[in-house]
C-alpha cells in the first residue's frame, strides 16, 4: 500500500535538489520542516509501523537530494532516530514525536550560528586583519560579533572562483560598516603576511577533523601554515559527518566548465579539459580549532563532537548496517 | 621637451604593460624595445635623442619597476649612449649605434629564449603532469619542444587571476595538440598531488635566488613545496636584477580594479569596497628547485657564481639605473 508524500514536502525536496534552497544550514532546517509536514499531513493507515515506514520513505526522498550534502543526513537523522529510539505506541505519540524533534532541530540549527558567532568573536582581537574565503554564515557571525563588540577589525575577502560568493560576504560585512577589501584567489599568499587571523566555513568535518569546504581554503590553510597565521574553521556540529567514522569518504562534487568558461570558449576550444571540483579538504594540522556552538575543539577532536552529538545514530544506522553487511559477506563465502 | 608624439608612443605601451596585455615578461621588455627604436629614429638631434632615450627609460621603468630585463635593456641602451656622448660620436652614428644596441638585446631575448626551451625540454620526460600558471613565452616554448621531440606529457594550467592568462595558455597548448587541463587558481593544491612537475616564468631573479613573477607563482610553489614537486624556473640571465645585490627591495606593482570587477557590480556590493590587486608575488628560493638560464640548469642560490663566471667578477660592475640615467642627462650640458 502506498501512502501519498504532500505536496509542499515534494516541493521543498525539489527547491533542495534545484538548489533554490541553499547553504548547509539552510537545507538541514528545510530538510526538518518536511519531516515535520509530513508527519502533520500523514494520510495513512492508522498504525505506527504504517507510520514510521512512510516517514523512512520521505526521509529517503530529501536524502536523495542532495547526496553530498552532510548537514542534510545529520537532519534527517536528528529527527527519524530519535523517533525509533522512542518506540511510540500510538500513531498520535509517534506523530508528536516528529513535530517536537524537526521543531527542535530547527531551533538548535538557528542559534547555533548566533552561538558560533559569539564563541569565535571572542578570538578576534582590537586590531587584527582578517582573511576570509567563499560565503559562510558562520564565518561573518563571527566576525560581525567581534566588530559589534567595538572591535577595530579589517577583513580581506577572497574573490572565490569561479562563481564569485566573495561578493556576498563583502556585501554582508560591509552593509555593517566593516572595512572589506577584495582579493583574487591568486593573491592570498601574497596577503597573508599582512592577516592575523584566518576565519573560513566548513561543508563536512570529517572524522579526523580534515575539513572539506569550499575549493581555495587548503591554499589558504597552507599559506596560513607556512606565515604562521591562525586558521579558523566555524562550523555547526550538524557539519560533522557520521558516516565518516566508519571510513566513507567525503565525495567531492566536481561541477559544470560552464562555471569557468564560457560556451564561446569551449566550442573555439574543443581540446581544453576543464575540471572544477567545488571543494578541497584541509588536513586537521593545518587547522587550529574548530569553532562550534558548543565550543571550540581542536579538528583532532572532531571524533567527540561526533560519538556525543551522533553516537547513538552512528551505533543505529552505520555499525549496525555495516554488520549486516558482514554478515552478508561471510554467507556469500 | 619631447614631442607629443613620443609622449603618445610611450602612454601606450605603458598603458598595455599596467593593464596586463602585454602577458610575457620578455614580451614587455621586447615591446618596450621596439618601441624606443622607433623612438630613436623620430630623434633629429643629440639633444633630442638623449631627451627620449631617457624620458623612455624613466616612465617605463616606473610602469613595471620589478622587471629586471626592462632596467638591464634600458641599462645597456644607456650606457652605449653616454659612451657615445663622452666619445664625441656625430649624431648618425650615435643613432646608429644605439639601434644596433637594440637589435642585439631583442636578438639575445630570443636566442636565449630557444637556449632555455632546448634545456627545459630536456627536463620534461614522457608521462610527465607538469603544473604551470602564468603566462610565460619560454614556458610555452618548452612545452611546444617537449611535444616536438615525441614525448607524451599533460599539463595543468591555472586560470591566473587578474588577466586569466590560463584561458590563453590552455587554448594555445591545445591547439599544438597538448593535452591540457584548466582549473581555477584556488584548485592548485587540490591538484597538485596528480602533478609529476612545476614549471614556471620569471619577472625577476633576486640576488638570494628569491624570484619574482605573476601573482600566483608563490602560491603555486607552495603547494608544490609542501607536495614535493620540483619547481623549475625558467629565466634568462637578463631577467637577474643587480639592484637587488646592493640591497634593493623590489616593490610590487598592482593592477587597476577593473581587471577583476566592473563598476557595475562593485556599485551592486557596496559603494566601500577596496579591492587590492598585486601583479606579482615573490617564491624564496627555498621553494624553488632550479632556475634553467640560457647557461644551463643551476640552483637559486648558485647565481652568484653565475654572475662571476659571466662577468669576470662578483658583484658585477653596473651602475644604478637612476644614476646612470642623470649621469646620461649630465653629458648634455
Amino acid at each position: 500500500m502506498s501512502t501519498i508524500i504532500p505536496e509542499d514536502v515534494v516541493k521543498i525536496a525539489d527547491d533542495i535538489k534545484t538548489m533554490r534552497i541553499r547553504g548547509a544550514g539552510r537545507i538541514a532546517r528545510a530538510a526538518a520542516l518536511a519531516l515535520k509536514i509530513a508527519a502533520e499531513k500523514y494520510s495513512g493507515r492508522k498504525e505506527v509501523s504504517d507510520f514510521i515506514r512512510y516517514i523512512d520513505k520521505i526521509a529517503k526522498l530529501l536524502l536523495s537530494t542532495r547526496p553530498t550534502a552532510v548537514s542534510l543526513p545529520n537532519a534527517v537523522m536528528y529527527v527519524t532516530s530519535r523517533l525509533k529510539r522512542a518506540k511510540p505506541a500510538t500513531l498520535d505519540e509517534a506523530i508528536s514525536l516528529i513535530v517536537r524533534y524537526s521543531n527542535e532541530f530547527i531551533e538548535y540549527s538557528k542559534t547555533a550560528t548566533e552561538k558560533i558567532g559569539l564563541i569565535g568573536s571572542r578570538r578576534i582581537q582590537d586590531g587584527d586583519v582578517i582573511l576570509t574565503h567563499c560565503n559562510s554564515s558562520a564565518a561573518v557571525s563571527v566576525i560581525v560579533h567581534a566588530f559589534k563588540q567595538g572591535k577595530n577589525i579589517r577583513v580581506y575577502a577572497t574573490e572565490t572562483r569561479p562563481k564569485f560568493q566573495g561578493y556576498i560576504t563583502a556585501k554582508a560585512l560591509l552593509s555593517e560598516g566593516i572595512d572589506v577589501t577584495l582579493i583574487p584567489d591568486s593573491a592570498v599568499r601574497y596577503i597573508m603576511k599582512k592577516v592575523d587571523k584566518v576565519i573560513v566555513g566548513a561543508d563536512t568535518v570529517a572524522a579526523n577533523g580534515a575539513v572539506v569546504n569550499k575549493i581555495g581554503t587548503s591554499n589558504i590553510a597552507l599559506a596560513a601554515k607556512e606565515a604562521r597565521v591562525r586558521m579558523f574553521v566555524a562550523a555547526e556540529t550538524y557539519k560533522f559527518s557520521p558516516a565518516t567514522v566508519i571510513g566513507e569518504l567525503v565525495e567531492i562534487e566536481e561541477r559544470s566548465p560552464l562555471e569557468i568558461v564560457d560556451e564561446k570558449y569551449l566550442r573555439e576550444n574543443p581540446n581544453v579539459r576543464v575540471r572544477n571540483p567545488a571543494f578541497d579538504v584541509t588536513p586537521p594540522e593545518y587547522i587550529d580549532t574548530i569553532i562550534t556552538e558548543e565550543g571550540l575543539i581542536p579538528p583532532q577532536a572532531a571524533f567527540l563532537v561526533l560519538m556525543e552529538k551522533f553516537g547513538w545514530i552512528i551505533q543505529d544506522y552505520f555499525v549496525k548496517e555495516f554488520k549486516l553487511a558482514r554478515e552478508e559477506y561471510e554467507e556469500w563465502y | 621637451m619631447v614631442s607629443p608624439n613620443v609622449v603618445s608612443i610611450v602612454s601606450k605601451v605603458i598603458k598595455d604593460i599596467k593593464e596586463w596585455n602585454i602577458r610575457s615578461s620578455s614580451g614587455v621588455a621586447e615591446v618596450a624595445l621596439e618601441n624606443l627604436a622607433e623612438i630613436v629614429k623620430l630623434s633629429n638631434s643629440v639633444k633630442d635623442l638623449v631627451e627620449n632615450v631617457t624620458y623612455v627609460a624613466n616612465e617605463i621603468i616606473s610602469s613595471r619597476p620589478t622587471s629586471a630585463m626592462l632596467i638591464n635593456s634600458f641599462r645597456e641602451v644607456l650606457l652605449t649612449l653616454k659612451h657615445n656622448l663622452e666619445e664625441n660620436v656625430d649624431f648618425k652614428s650615435n643613432v646608429s649605434l644605439i639601434l644596433e644596441k637594440i637589435s642585439y638585446l631583442l636578438r639575445k631575448s630570443r636566442e636565449d629564449t630557444e637556449k632555455i626551451s632546448i634545456i627545459g625540454a630536456n627536463r620534461v620526460v614522457h608521462g610527465d603532469i607538469i603544473i604551470t600558471a602564468t603566462y610565460s613565452k619560454t614556458i610555452m616554448k618548452i612545452f611546444e619542444r617537449a611535444y616536438a621531440q615525441g614525448k607524451k606529457f599533460e599539463v595543468y594550467v591555472a586560470e591566473s587571476r587578474p588577466g586569466d592568462d590560463g584561458k590563453i595558455i590552455a587554448s594555445k597548448l591545445s591547439k599544438m595538440n597538448i593535452p591540457i587541463t584548466l582549473i581555477v587558481d584556488s584548485a592548485m593544491r587540490y591538484f597538485m598531488k596528480d602533478a609529476t612537475k612545476a614549471f614556471l616564468g620569471a619577472e625577476a631573479v633576486a640576488a638570494n635566488g628569491a624570484v619574482i613573477s605573476k601573482v600566483g607563482s608563490s602560491l603555486l610553489a607552495l603547494a608544490a613545496h609542501e607536495a614535493r614537486v620540483r619547481v623549475f624556473v625558467a629565466s634568462s640571465t637578463l631577467k637577474f636584477s643587480y639592484e637587488t645585490i646592493f640591497g634593493e627591495l623590489i616593490k610590487i606593482p598592482h593592477a587597476p580594479e577593473r581587471t577583476i570587477i566592473d563598476e557595475e557590480t562593485k556599485r551592486k556590493i557596496g559603494e566601500k569596497l577596496k579591492v587590492e590587486i598585486p601583479l606579482l608575488d615573490i617564491i624564496p628560493p627555498e621553494y624553488v628547485d632550479a632556475i634553467i638560464t640560457e647557461y644551463g640548469v643551476i640552483a637559486p642560490q648558485a647565481i652568484p657564481i653565475l654572475m662571476k663566471q659571466i662577468y669576470g667578477k662578483w658583484p658585477p660592475e653596473f651602475p644604478d639605473i637612476q644614476t646612470l640615467i642623470n649621469e646620461v642627462k649630465k653629458c648634455l650640458q
